[in-house]
């Protein structure tokens, strides 16, 4: 009987810690300027997504999205089986395209708590009809880290990241 | 059915692109409506255009912790990226004066989207990027193969835009239509196939390259409202601008211009580098540009009518195509070989008009005898038993042969026949054109001349098809051979349902001529004027009789003359008053009073009077009137004369002049009468009057020569300029 009451009680724990912890703290979070310059590639605007890694390696949020049609988010197949599965309001961190040669700057925002623990920051970059770069870009979020200019691997020639 | 190659790779062309175009254009369409939507919004400051750069950034700075970019759209709406002092960053339409934002981005509707994918690459990526390029250079080919068909049917470039004859709805409105959509049509094409291209790697490189400039040493730290390139760079000039990442010297301002890239030094102002935009990437944004109407309203209006003008071309197109197509369906089989058959048929059409009669005359003839042979005029060859040629033929152009009669004349030269051959030709064309049954006057006289043939029937015209001169030439054809032929036209199907009752009002006696008046009043309500046409179609054969209306009062007015074998015209002359006739009325607008003209000559000879006689009772007295008339005797005119007093006593008519053929004494014909006052003639025309012709064929082309011989002579300039000009108008039969 005693055992029983325990078990109704638990998931209302449960959601008050949930709520208590979802709405009240906001974390303290930075601002940073963020630049992408492309490569002088041929063809259509890239699709950029940059996403932050918790230490497993697995997606934890989504940052900013370089690119407004839905319709091609599939192609950045990795972030899509995290996106498309949970389908996040991303609509005010998205911006245009960027075509080869091109270069955008954006300002993106990042919680404190993730820098110097072994999060990591990702540029994944898709061009339509062509290559797909799951680590277009990749590193791990330091206080270092975030005021450097990073090389890119596929489409990006670099970042460039700066607190703001 | 032979047809032009011209003709036939437009064709083709529509054919095999068909949906393909029709999918681009209506999503064109959609798309034609983002620019004028986005046009009036209103986020454009018109003022703003003169304003310096360096005004507007130092606003922004005063106005936000940071900016990022500044640029313009196509839309000359100014956006801002910039880090609020609240510390958020926004991208929004600002006011350049004040730097406050005044509106929020517009996001593309989903149905543009939509549109713009499925138009670009049919939603298949490359392989429809691809596809859509190809079917664009399609088009392309469409409009200069329809540009070329248009040359030749006008007969020249310079006739380009010249008045279209017009025979049938689709036709006539996929030649004037074209004429205007051309134009557009080219340029939407041309940048949308270079737009394709740019995607697939083949054009030369549009990138950027920047050539460094010298930098004064000791240049010194500026505000960046004194900076000269900002000062001297107006709004209108800008298109975009980048502000430096951080405040390390080696980050920079990025300004671009209409057509050129400058890298500008954050702290000294100085141009760093610079780079011209190369041709290709001007080439490409004009393309962009003149395809989507981005940012010129008129122009997105433009290309928006454009596309309606495809999807009609598509529709008369096809709609011409299956006409032609129907027309001469069913082919013709020979029974006999071409050295058997002792008649030879030889055809020469263009749109399968005459392919038709000549069809039926051979089917005709067949019925008779074994040994005919039917063939187009390109196919001549030597024909061993002949005795009968007979040859069909339509014009082209200017007296150009058909286009499977081309190399008749040659072929004609270099063959012999071994036996004389008797000869008839048939000419079909229409006397709207200048050059009348050209063609086959041609090939009569290259019959006369050669030794072979000897003529069996003088040449014979016929204009707009007509049934009834095609069974006068049929009955002259059996006089001359034993065959006694009999062709069934095609009694054409009536909706009677469509046609009006009419009541007769009044009904004159029958006079010398066999003519009477005819007066019948609309039981509805129905718009006519004078110089249109009443149609009958009297039961027995279902053909249309066309009769000219005189309006006079609200009642209709017909001149009828009754033919001893005419079964409409027998019909009509036995009414009586109040019953009630089935016809309908058939706008004829090219026959109508010329209210615009100062001075109107109106000739006709028998019963051609008829639209005359409601004109000059029926119109102002600001334009002259002279009336020509030729009649048989003075009897003749009686039954008109009442209409023609009373528009005398009214001041609407200014002089008559009248001829009689069959009086004693001299024989006088109404062309005579127009040659005694010539001076009056070429002073009309000269000053835009309008001279208008009804009644018979052969009374108009009299008076035409005479006409011609008048402006030859008296003004220098040969009758088809005033035909051009719109200043003869004709409605004979």
């Amino acid at each position: 009987m005693k055992n029983t009451h325990t078990f109704k009680i638990a998931p209302l724990l449960a959601l008050t810690v949930l709520l208590l912890f979802g709405f009240t703290t906001k974390q303290p979070s930075s601002a940073y300027k963020c630049m992408i310059q492309m490569t002088n590639y041929t063809g259509e605007g890239a699709y950029i997504v940059i996403s932050l890694l918790n230490p497993q390696g697995d997606y934890e949020k989504t940052i900013y999205v370089q690119g407004d049609d839905e319709e091609w988010y599939h192609d950045i197949t990795e972030w899509w089986k995290f996106q498309g599965r949970k389908r996040t309001d991303i609509d005010a961190i998205t911006g245009a395209t960027i075509s080869g040669g091109e270069r955008a700057i954006s300002i993106i925002e990042i919680e404190d708590e993730f820098i110097d623990r072994g999060y990591k920051i990702r540029f994944e970059s898709a061009v339509e009809d062509q290559d797909y770069f799951k680590d277009d870009v990749e590193f791990e979020l330091t206080s270092e880290s975030v005021k450097s200019k990073v090389d890119g691997k596929g489409f990006i020639r670099y970042i460039r990241l700066i607190p703001q | 059915m032979t047809i032009s190659i011209w003709r036939y790779s437009h064709m083709i062309l529509a054919v095999s692109s068909a949906i393909f175009i029709f999918l681009a254009t209506v999503t064109g369409i959609i798309l034609a409506f983002e620019p004028i939507s986005n046009q009036i919004k209103p986020y454009a400051i018109t003022s703003a255009s003169n304003l310096s750069l360096a005004e507007t950034i130092e606003t922004l700075q005063n106005e936000y912790n940071e900016v990022v970019t500044l640029k313009k759209d196509e839309n000359d709406f100014v956006i801002a990226s910039v880090i609020t002092k609240e510390g958020r960053s926004n991208r929004f339409y600002i006011n350049p004066f004040t730097g406050k934002k005044i509106g929020d981005i517009i996001k593309k509707a989903s149905i543009f989207e939509f549109a713009t994918n499925l138009h670009r690459s049919l939603f298949l990526k490359s392989t429809g990027r691809f596809l859509v390029g190809l079917f664009s250079f399609f088009l392309f080919l469409i409009a200069i193969t329809g540009i070329k068909l248009i040359i030749k049917r006008q007969g020249g470039f310079k006739r380009f835009f010249s008045k279209v004859v017009k025979e049938e709805f689709a036709q006539y409105y996929h030649v004037i239509i074209g004429r205007y959509a051309l134009i557009p049509l080219v340029i939407i094409t041309i940048s949308g196939i270079y737009l394709s291209l740019e995607k697939f790697d083949v054009l030369p490189s549009n990138k950027i390259t920047h050539t460094k400039t010298q930098i004064s040493e000791n240049s010194k730290k500026i505000a960046v409202k004194d900076f000269k390139i900002f000062n001297a760079t107006l709004l209108n000039e800008f298109k975009h601008l980048e502000f430096p990442f951080s405040d390390d010297e080696e980050d920079y301002f990025v300004l671009k211009l209409e057509n050129k890239e400058l890298y500008i030094n954050q702290y000294s102002g100085d141009i760093i580098s610079k780079g011209d935009f190369p041709l290709p990437l001007l080439a490409s944004n004009l393309s962009l540009k003149l395809h989507t109407g981005q940012g010129n309203f008129l122009w997105a209006i433009l290309l928006l009518l454009t596309c309606f003008a495809i999807l009609f071309f598509m529709y008369s197109g096809f709609a011409m195509t299956l006409k032609r197509k129907k027309r001469s369906s069913s082919k013709m089989q020979n029974i006999s070989d071409k050295d058997t058959a002792e008649y030879i048929i030889l055809v020469g059409s263009e749109t399968g008009h005459t392919q038709r009669f000549a069809k039926q005359f051979f089917e005709a003839m067949c019925l008779k005898t074994t040994s005919v042979f039917i063939d187009q005029l390109n196919n001549y060859t030597s024909y061993k038993r002949a005795k009968h040629l007979i040859v069909f033929t339509a014009t082209y152009g200017e007296g150009e042969a058909p286009s499977n009669a081309k190399n008749f004349e040659t072929l004609l030269d270099v063959i012999k026949q071994n036996q004389t051959i008797q000869y008839s030709v048939v000419g079909f064309g229409s006397l709207m054109y200048p050059n009348f049954c050209k063609y086959a006057i041609i090939v009569d006289a290259l019959l006369q001349k050669n030794k072979s043939f000897m003529p069996n029937l003088p040449l014979f015209k016929i204009n707009n098809q007509s049934l009834e001169a095609f069974k006068t030439w049929l009955g002259q054809w059996n006089d001359s051979t034993s065959l006694n032929l009999k062709i069934q036209l095609n009694k054409p199907t009536i909706n009677r349902k469509k046609l009006s009752n009419f009541e007769v009002i009044s009904h004159t006696e029958i006079n010398v001529d066999d003519t009477f008046i005819l007066q019948l009043r609309p039981q509805f309500i129905q718009k006519f004027q004078s110089g249109d046409l009443l149609a009958f179609y009297p039961e027995d054969d279902n053909v249309e009789r066309l009769y000219s209306i005189g309006r006079v009062e609200d009642n209709i007015l017909l001149s009828i003359k009754r033919h001893e074998f005419g079964v409409c015209s027998r019909q009509l002359s036995q009414l009586t008053q109040k019953t009630m006739i089935k016809a309908k009325i058939r706008r004829n607008l090219d026959f109508h009073f010329p209210t615009y003209a100062k001075e109107v000559v109106m000739i006709a000879n028998g019963t051609g009077i008829a639209p005359f006689l409601g004109m000059i009772n029926d119109k102002s007295n600001d334009v002259k009137a002279h009336l020509f008339w030729g009649g048989r005797t003075h009897d003749s005119l009686e039954i008109y004369s009442k209409f023609i007093d009373k528009a005398f006593n009214k001041k609407t008519l200014s002089s008559f002049h009248v001829a009689y053929s069959q009086e004693e004494g001299k024989k006088v014909y109404v062309q005579d009468v127009i040659q005694e006052n010539a001076d009056m003639i070429a002073r009309i025309l000269n000053t835009d009057g309008v001279v208008m012709i009804c009644g018979s064929i052969a009374m108009q082309n009299r008076v035409l020569e005479v006409l011609n011989d008048i402006t030859t002579e008296k003004l220098k300039q040969p009758l088809s300029t005033f035909e051009n000009n719109e200043q003869i108008k004709m409605d004979c039969y």
